[in-house]
């Protein structure tokens, strides 16, 4: 059983890496928040956990700007709304994902040197 | 949990949020919240350790709040422009209801009283139930409007000056309106029906055209009054 204490969140170094993370699980396919939170944990082994609540802002931040779109769908019984990409959150999702890519790699390649040589 | 529910759909109405935007937060928090509880309920805890765990996970009501009210683009207009929504939104409300009663009476004066130099004259049957339908807009529009801006107001609980502001521009308006009427031409023998904004040249008229104003913004204030009184009065006794 795992601790009932609160998960602890990392809120610095995060701005705009959970709007990366959400666009990229629902590019996959359609989520509710939920869902949204756990494939989050789940698939970053624990490292990027957005705090569960909050994810909802993101989500309705995301629709309001028109990269994502939602609908209402029963499951087993229990409305819930889905979450899934729109053609212009795809496009978003690809410029992040390469800004993204370039700002890791010159982070990496700043500490691969120096950096890696101190830890070691 | 509904108190913290509660607490919370306060805070962010308050804050400006757009009460479609918080209708569809709280009901997914809820989803959220029985997700969680029977995660924790599934991972071996009894009932009350479960949604204390669950609700620990979801978030402090701050949190919750503060993720919410740092999106501006989550607002509702009448918290980033009130000034545009009460101000120019009402003005913009009366004058479409005003325009609606001139198109009612100029087409009823063409369909029901085509031979008449006035729709001014008695009249039965269809026609009262038409013209009636232009006088109620005429009439009780600027009331509506204000009504309306009463409903938006309480819904998004905004600020007390504004609601007020907007409903004595809207009577101070109806108050000076008046309907002009010019017989049918010679030669297209259609009539004209135009609204204009006149204030009385005597005093007495001007004091009757205030009277009216005050008349008609007390009946728009008067549920919202009621209804902020009431509010008061819980929050008093719940303190």
């Amino acid at each position: 059983m795992r601790p009932m204490a609160e998960r602890e969140t990392n809120p610095n170094f995060m701005n705009g890496v959970p709007e990366l993370l959400i666009l990229r699980l629902l590019a996959e396919q359609e989520m509710y928040g939920y869902e949204i939170v756990q494939a989050l944990r789940e698939r970053t082994s624990d490292v990027v956990a957005v705090g569960e609540g909050v994810v909802y802002p993101v989500l309705h931040g995301l629709e309001q700007e028109g990269a994502l779109k939602s609908r209402r769908k029963t499951v087993q019984g229990r409305s819930r709304i889905y979450y899934s990409l729109t053609a212009a959150g795809k496009g978003r999702l690809a410029k992040m994902t390469a800004t993204w890519t370039s700002l890791a790699g010159a982070i990496g390649k700043m500490l691969g040197g120096s950096y890696a040589e101190a830890v070691c | 949990m509904q108190k913290q529910f509660a607490e919370l759909r306060e805070r962010l109405l308050r804050a400006g949020v757009a009460p479609r935007h918080v209708r569809r937060y709280l009901s997914e928090l809820a989803d959220h919240l029985a997700d969680l509880r029977a995660e924790e309920e599934r991972a071996g805890r009894g009932r009350a350790l479960a949604e204390a765990a669950a609700l620990a996970r979801l978030g402090e009501v701050e949190a919750l709040a503060e993720a919410m009210i740092a999106r501006p683009d989550l607002r509702a207009w009448s918290a980033r422009a009130p000034w545009a929504v009460f101000g120019i939104g009402s003005v913009a409300c009366v004058a479409v209801a005003y325009a609606a009663a001139c198109t009612i009476l100029w087409t009823g004066w063409r369909i029901f009283l085509p031979a008449r130099e006035t729709p001014f004259v008695a009249i039965d049957g269809w026609a009262t139930a038409y013209f009636g339908l232009g006088k109620l807009l005429y009439f009780c529009g600027p009331v509506m409007v204000g009504w309306g801006m009463g409903l938006m107001a309480a819904r998004q609980r905004i600020r007390l000056i504004w609601p007020p502001a907007g409903m004595a521009v809207t009577a101070l308006i109806a108050c000076m309106v008046q309907v002009h009427l010019r017989r049918p031409d010679a030669g297209s023998g259609w009539g004209h029906v135009s609204l204009g904004l006149t204030m009385g040249s005597t005093r007495g008229e001007i004091l009757e055209q205030l009277i009216y104003a005050a008349a008609l913004f007390i009946a728009s204030l008067l549920p919202y009054a009621i209804w902020r009184l009431g509010r008061e009065r819980g929050a008093r006794r719940a303190a």
